[in-house]
């Protein structure tokens, strides 16, 4: 069940064409502004383009559960229109068919615990911090558990002792198939060691491992020698 | 709270058949042929309950309207779906079509629905606030073009046209109830089936879309059951503003709950809104009844703007 993109173009990405096998995962780096967020929302379907297509399936295509099985897309940010929806609500939305079985009430109580966020349960959505509504998010995309999940900047607003939670989370093979994580975090990026996607103006800059891609001289030529490896770590210079 | 309210309504309801100019002393209800038997049975009582069936419609209508369009401001009435309806009943009326008004009305709301989203679909992004300004803008011209009706019609037709644009509960009978009973249960009911659409709609409609669900179908049927709904109430009462602006807001403050479970509540509430907007319309010892649209406006104008207040300031 490879994820494909064929050689898509808008007014932001230009030639985009990668292909991304079943329980494989990307990171996908590159500036500000260079369309990483207009890339996921093409692929999840949000942006419905014939370009995409998973296991020659066009996602934005169809409904359904059998479009909500293939591909998740996990915002920055939180964003909900009514006031009052809990946590334990919006999470109960992640089943498909809007029935909420037992095994799906334990299922959030384990996602809840896993995330640390047991105590927000029955607290409204708005009224969640920004780290507390991207927890949230994670949340609901481990019980989404779509084939592949995009993760648009997961550790933006994230404390660091959060951020060793999802790091935890992100490279724990056993999680969700396929994660697709888009974030300017290099050290995670590094660590998590999946393959990289690297945008630069709109077009892929470079598609490989993530040792070719994390070599000082490399990394010299794609960051203006801002970014510096440090023995197992990616620093940026300040 | 919510239990007092809910005694409060109750007692209203089932006292506000026994107000009005007339009195109706039980003794003489008992009497089928008595003349307060025939006012309570084919006056008061189908009154109360065209208020109160209209009152939940609308109060419904501006739920879903929120819902959708994702602006606390949008209802079938600050969008033109009413105005659309008023301008195709005075239509209606003009061509002596007045039996049809229900169809006319409910073609005028469905157009205004269809010209919003026509318009919706062509800015870059969906944007709520100018939205609701093509629907400001759609109420003038409607409102221009009901002008026009009234320069055309011949006298009576203008004023018949100006009875009904002024709101008026004015009923005999319980056929057009049926109708509304009808109207209400086909709203309630689209609206209960898509419940958990509806519920991911409160959500993010992209967070919806990724959950499977076709937002524009969706979108389309909750608001081709509102304009349906909208369309026949307005053709029987005329416009009547407000209900569905305040009714659901008052309820989330009261409730705190999400919308999707608050359906039965707005829908009743609203019902029982414009009961007692009847009632102060009908006793308040004028020489005739203060025409509904008039009470209710009263009382939503100044809700209206202290919710503007309230948005800005917060």
């Amino acid at each position: 069940m490879p994820l494909k993109i064929d050689n898509y173009s808008n007014d932001i990405l230009k030639n985009i064409s990668f292909i991304l096998e079943s329980r494989e995962h990307l990171i996908i780096l590159g500036s500000n502004g260079v369309g990483k967020t207009t890339l996921a929302k093409v692929l999840c379907g949000i942006t419905p383009s014939t370009a995409v297509s998973i296991d020659t399936i066009i996602p934005s295509k169809i409904y359904g559960e059998k479009r909500a099985k293939l591909i998740n897309y996990i915002p920055p940010k939180l964003n909900i229109f009514d006031e009052f929806i809990t946590v334990h609500e919006f999470l109960e939305l992640g089943f498909m068919d809007g029935i909420v079985r037992v095994q799906h009430l334990t299922g959030i109580d384990d996602v809840l615990q896993k995330l640390h966020i047991t105590h927000l349960a029955e607290k409204a959505c708005k009224m969640l911090s920004s780290g507390e509504s991207q927890l949230l998010l994670i949340a609901s995309a481990l019980l989404h558990n779509a084939r592949y999940t995009i993760f648009d900047e997961p550790t933006a607003n994230l404390d660091p002792k959060k951020m060793q939670l999802l790091f935890g989370l992100l490279k724990d093979d056993h999680l969700l198939q396929s994660k697709l994580i888009i974030t300017h975090n290099l050290d995670l990026a590094y660590k998590l060691g999946y393959n990289i996607l690297f945008l630069e103006e709109g077009a892929i800059k470079f598609y490989g491992s993530s040792s070719d891609f994390f070599t000082q001289e490399h990394l010299d030529r794609l960051y203006d020698g801002s970014v510096e490896k440090h023995e197992n770590n990616i620093l940026v210079k300040l | 709270m919510k239990k007092i309210i809910l005694l409060f309504a109750l007692a209203l309801l089932t006292t506000a058949p026994f107000f009005g100019q007339i009195e109706l002393p039980i003794s003489e209800l008992l009497h089928m042929d008595s003349m307060e038997h025939k006012v309570f049975f084919d006056i008061r009582l189908p009154r109360v309950l065209l208020a109160f069936l209209v009152g939940g419609i609308l109060a419904l209508g501006g739920l879903i309207f929120q819902t959708v369009f994702r602006n606390p401001m949008s209802t079938p009435f600050t969008l033109g779906v009413a105005s659309g309806a008023t301008l195709f009943t005075a239509i209606a009326i003009l061509l002596g079509f007045s039996t049809l008004s229900p169809l006319f009305a409910f073609v005028g709301a469905m157009m205004t629905v269809l010209i919003l989203f026509g318009v919706a679909s062509r800015f870059e992004r969906y944007d709520s606030s100018s939205l609701l300004l093509v629907g400001i803008a759609l109420s003038f011209f409607y409102a221009a073009a009901l002008m026009v009706m009234f320069y055309i019609s011949s006298l009576q037709e203008s004023y018949e046209i100006m009875r009904f644009t002024m709101g008026s509960l004015d009923i005999v009978g319980f056929e057009n109830i049926i109708i509304l009973t009808l109207t209400s249960a086909f709203l309630l009911a689209v609206i209960f089936k898509y419940r958990y659409e509806l519920k991911l709609l409160l959500t993010s409609y992209e967070f919806a879309y990724l959950k499977g669900i076709n937002v524009k179908k969706t979108n389309y049927i909750l608001l081709f059951a509102v304009s349906v709904a909208v369309g026949v109430a307005v053709s029987f009462t005329g416009p009547i503003g407000f209900v569905g602006l305040i009714i659901p807001h008052i309820l989330k403050t009261i409730y705190k709950q999400s919308a999707d479970k608050l359906i039965l509540p707005i829908f009743f509430y609203g019902g029982v809104f414009l009961v007692l907007s009847d009632l102060i319309a009908r006793n308040l010892n004028t020489m005739s009844d203060i025409p509904i649209g008039v009470v209710t406006s009263f009382l939503g104008a100044p809700f209206f703007i202290y919710l503007l207040i309230k948005r800005k300031s917060s």
